[in-house]
């Protein structure tokens, strides 16, 4: 922490952005965690004084959050025989030499588009820390908050000036344990709340984004069309910045309110809902789909904190994986054949493992050490399996991976550079990665 | 240096009184203007012109009753041909109920934050609420005010509302700690938990460390006298880590002031709850009072004279009147945010001292002085606010809103109506350190059912929809339509647009109703209503 530099008298923070947002937070009080973070709506709407209107060809992404996380044994990194391995038989996948867990026949038939990282090895092993960690690639140093990663490839690649929220946080569950605790935290951190998720999915809306019931169409936008005439008059006028930030809010609210479908579940073919199956993850899965193919940048799709079982396992497993095997299967497979995989980059990660033993309960705990991850599409090369385990999954044997590395290959396949740092002014500086990092060569196309 | 600026400023300061028809008895006042017109000149500055009565009485009743005024208080104002008139409405103002409810509002979210629904009805039940306009209806001084707050401990059964500041916070003793320094020192700490202040290096962990101290002794209890917050006289002892891991007992202790000795026990000494070490409560029924009270001793060894009490709150009172803190952030008055005004900081925090920490009469003079009654247009070639040079426009609060938008329509106001409710989720915002709008509250101004249902529901005779379709021209309509909700007269561009669109509707009288409620609408969600200006 020595490389602070003293800013200049009148300078507007005192070293933190978080240290604004406390007094925000404060202001807000309890309705802080709300507004702030992850149930804003507000995200990306908000109105920079100055927006930088840039428009990006960016890439995209869908993280498939599996939160609690699931156990490597029964997806990725099967161990059949072993004393360590479960009930579950491996099986051949089309990728020659190469088999994944009998819960997961759909994606065995693609594993040419997928890459799978089998050597995944970090340090935290509780949720909270561990969520933290993959979510926003760095261990926390206090008082600064690290974006997380849909905030900062909403920014990075997002589009400022599009109706569609950028990044999105599917999950229709409040609840979740300390992803609970995680979600009323602070997620944009010191890119500020407008890279914060809108929230949806369940019983999550954007409130107000329909008209009226008592207001006709006509009505409601004439009365728009005479608070625009005095609004601006007065803007004008005025030469005002707060009224000008204030009718730009109100321009959008068309563009926004056009959105509207995009989170109606309803209104996706009945066809497409059936293949992704019932339940809600998968049903969001099916929405991050649409949201990509209509402008937006990031989606999370997360369930709760479901893949933590510490109880019954393999019964447990037996109903998730397969509902993420067919999930991952049909993402996978509609973006390719819209021609979107190239450019949008899929996730399907918990915050670690699981522990190759069982516990009393017939469940398996945290396990950091060794645990494994799949990808596909976005700049990452299918049909990649990247490390190893030993014999009975209980270190990595090749090539570890860590949360450094894995972001640096995350970035550098949307194309944003690791090693670029943040432009922070009145902060130390940070990179999107630290440390020294390499991506990993043999994942990016 | 300072005798030609001085002079100069003299002349000025004449002429100010002159138009803004103060009296000569207000001294003070002209010693905010000498100051702020200092930095003019030195700035080589042209401030905006004088704000006119119809200017003014719009933005006086929004900042000290919190709503815009009624077409009959306007009137009341403007047919004033005194020519101290402004004083006198001041005065009026400030003598009222509406006033003590505004400021009750304003400092309900600066010490207590927003909070959700329970919380609100929570502070009316426990008294929280009625307590702090009982503040600003009697004008309790402000240093017994924080004594109160601080302390905890009622001596009548009327100051119970007080212990909630504490209370609510329920135990948590770092997040007590870190509401008081802003709340009654205008400093933030929570950067000094795990370390020194990184850039304001004045404050000190042990100084976080030490307001937790202070009251890391007391414990929520309920009474039959309602909720208290009781103190032990024993614990409380223990060490923070810095960065590099060296421990450091926590003592006593806070910025700018010394350490309050207390015996500190061993490690390994168990200490003795024992009943001599306490004394009964002023209140019958009240938690018995430690001896030795570390709360106690906060408010007489700390807080009472300490210079930031009254600095702080007069930046923050600047802040509330004039749109920016002579420190800004107001809640951040550390060596790395320099005042844009030293000396006039100084003078207002001892002149506020020396009447007896008199918050209205503070109030009275900041908007009776020169740079209060200045146009709100930035004059040409000036554009750094801290130089007072126009009147900084401000986002109404959610109360704010919440009233005028009744007064604008009813010519009446509840303070409980649901509105304030839903614009409070809405707008939570008080004294924003920049104003930027959500596309969420655009959302809720466009589709959200309250402000439209309270428009089309507003169907009484008197009435302002009601009352604008009685008249027969459409210029003494829209007159009444501008007058009642931006307090100015229509220009004839808005005389046609809003003719012009009502007249679509042809005959049908259900849908004229519809026009002028769409108009309404318009007027209420438009920048200029949107704004103290």
């Amino acid at each position: 922490m020595s490389n602070h530099r003293t800013p200049p008298a009148g300078a507007q923070t005192c070293g933190s952005s978080e240290h604004t947002l406390h007094r925000r937070l404060f202001l807000l009080g309890s309705m802080a965690a709300g507004c702030a973070s992850v149930a804003s709506y507000a995200g990306l709407f908000s109105i920079p004084a100055l927006a930088e209107q840039t428009r990006r060809d960016g890439k995209k992404c869908i993280l498939l959050w599996l939160c609690g996380a699931p156990s490597q044994f029964e997806t990725w990194d099967p161990k059949p025989g072993t004393d360590t391995g479960g009930p579950f038989a491996a099986i051949d996948t089309n990728l020659p030499g190469v088999q994944v867990s009998q819960l997961m026949p759909r994606c065995a038939t693609i594993m040419d588009k997928l890459a799978v990282i089998r050597s995944m090895k970090t340090e935290p092993s509780e949720h909270f820390q561990g969520i933290d960690l993959m979510t926003r690639g760095e261990k926390p140093r206090p008082p600064f908050t690290r974006p997380i990663l849909g905030s900062v490839v909403a920014e990075q690649l997002g589009q400022l000036d599009s109706p569609v929220p950028q990044f999105v946080l599917l999950d229709p569950c409040p609840e979740g344990n300390e992803f609970k605790a995680f979600k009323a935290g602070n997620w944009a951190g010191w890119l500020g709340a407008e890279y914060g998720p809108v929230r949806a999915g369940g019983e999550y809306s954007i409130p107000d984004i329909l008209r009226p019931e008592t207001l006709s169409e006509t009505d409601h936008s004439d009365r728009e069309a005479l608070r625009r005439f005095f609004s601006r008059k007065y803007q004008n006028e005025q030469r005002s910045e707060a009224a000008a930030s204030y009718n730009a809010a109100f321009e959008r609210v068309k563009g926004l309110m056009s959105c509207a479908p995009l989170f109606d579940l309803d209104s996706l073919p009945e066809a497409d809902r059936r293949r992704y199956g019932p339940g809600a993850f998968a049903q969001h899965a099916l929405q991050a789909r649409h949201l990509i193919e209509n402008g937006s940048t990031f989606v999370m799709v997360a369930n709760g904190m479901p893949w933590d079982n510490h109880v019954f396992q393999h019964e447990m497993h037996q109903m998730l994986v397969p509902e993420l095997d067919n999930v991952l299967y049909q993402l996978v497979t509609d973006l390719d054949e819209r021609g979107l995989l190239d450019d949008t980059l899929v996730i399907a990660m918990g915050e670690f493992g699981r522990t190759p033993w069982l516990n009393e309960a017939r469940g398996r705990d945290h396990y950091p050490k060794a645990w494994s991850l799949a990808m596909a599409g976005g700049g990452i090369r299918g049909g990649v399996v990247h490390g190893a385990t030993d014999e009975l999954g209980i270190d990595v044997a090749e090539n570890p991976v860590d949360n450094h590395q894995l972001f640096a290959t995350i970035f550098t396949a949307l194309g944003i550079d690791p090693d670029e740092s943040y432009d922070l002014p009145d902060l130390p500086t940070f990179y999107h990665v630290e440390g020294d990092a390499t991506p990993i060569a043999s994942l990016l196309v | 240096m300072m005798r030609i600026p001085l002079a100069a400023c003299a002349l000025l300061c004449v002429v100010s009184f002159a138009a803004d028809n103060t009296s000569a008895g207000d001294r003070p006042i002209a010693r905010i203007d000498h100051f702020i017109e200092q930095t003019w000149e030195q700035a080589d500055v042209q401030p905006a012109g004088p704000v006119t009565d119809s200017e003014f009485v719009r933005r006086v009743y929004l900042d000290l009753v919190g709503r815009i005024p009624t077409p009959q208080e306007r009137e009341t104002f403007l047919a004033d041909q005194r020519l101290d008139r402004r004083v006198h409405l001041v005065d009026l103002l400030l003598a009222s109920n509406d006033h003590a409810v505004h400021f009750a509002d304003l400092f309900d979210t600066l010490l207590m934050g927003r909070g959700r629904d329970r919380d609100y009805r929570d502070r009316r039940k426990h008294q929280w609420r009625a307590w702090l306009e009982r503040v600003f209806r009697d004008n309790r001084p402000w240093d017994d005010v924080a004594r109160q707050v601080l302390l905890a401990r009622p001596e009548s059964p009327q100051d119970r509302g007080a212990v909630w500041f504490l209370y609510e916070r329920e135990n948590n003793h770092q997040e007590i700690a870190e509401a008081i320094a802003p709340a009654f020192f205008g400093i933030r700490i929570e950067c000094a938990q795990c370390h020194d202040h990184m850039l304001a290096s004045e404050i000190e962990q042990r100084h976080y460390w030490g307001l937790v101290a202070f009251f890391n002794r007391s414990e929520n209890t309920k009474t039959k006298n309602g909720p208290r917050v009781k103190e032990s006289a024993i614990g409380g002892f223990s060490e923070f880590a810095d960065l590099s891991g060296e421990s450091t007992p926590n003592q006593l202790t806070f910025f700018g002031a010394g350490v309050v000795d207390e015996p500190r026990p061993a490690a390994d000494e168990k200490q003795e709850d024992l009943p001599e070490l306490y004394i009964e409560a002023a209140l019958e029924g009240d938690p018995q009072v430690p001896r030795f009270s570390r709360r106690e001793q906060f408010v007489t060894r700390i807080a009472d004279g300490h210079p930031l009490i009254a600095r702080a709150f007069v930046n923050r009172m600047w802040a509330i009147l004039l749109g920016r803190g002579i420190v800004h952030p107001f809640d951040e008055m550390d060596s790395t945010h320099e005042p844009s005004h030293p000396e006039l900081l100084d003078w207002l925090a001892q002149d506020f001292r020396d009447s007896g920490y008199d918050i209205r009469r503070l109030a009275r003079m900041i908007v009776l002085s020169r740079p209060y009654g200045l146009g709100s247009r930035r004059p040409d070639g000036v554009d750094d606010p801290a130089l007072f040079a126009w009147y900084l426009e401000r986002p109404l609060t959610a109360e704010q809103l919440a009233r005028s938008m009744q007064v604008a329509l009813h010519g009446s106001f509840r303070n409980e109506h649901p509105l304030f409710r839903q614009l409070r989720r809405t707008f939570p915002e008080v004294l924003p350190d920049t104003v930027g709008t959500r596309i969420d509250a655009a959302l809720f101004l466009s589709n959200n059912p309250a402000v439209t249902t309270l428009i089309s529901d507003s169907r009484e005779p008197s009435h302002l929809v009601p009352r604008i379709r009685q008249l027969e021209s459409p210029t003494e309509q829209v007159s009444l339509l501008t007058e009642t909700i931006f307090g100015r007269p229509p220009t004839e561009e808005e005389i046609s647009q809003i003719a012009g669109y009502v007249e679509t509707a042809g005959d049908d009288e259900p849908a004229q109703r519809r026009r002028w409620e769409q108009v309404v609408w318009a007027l209420l969600t438009s920048a200029e209503f949107r704004f103290n200006h």
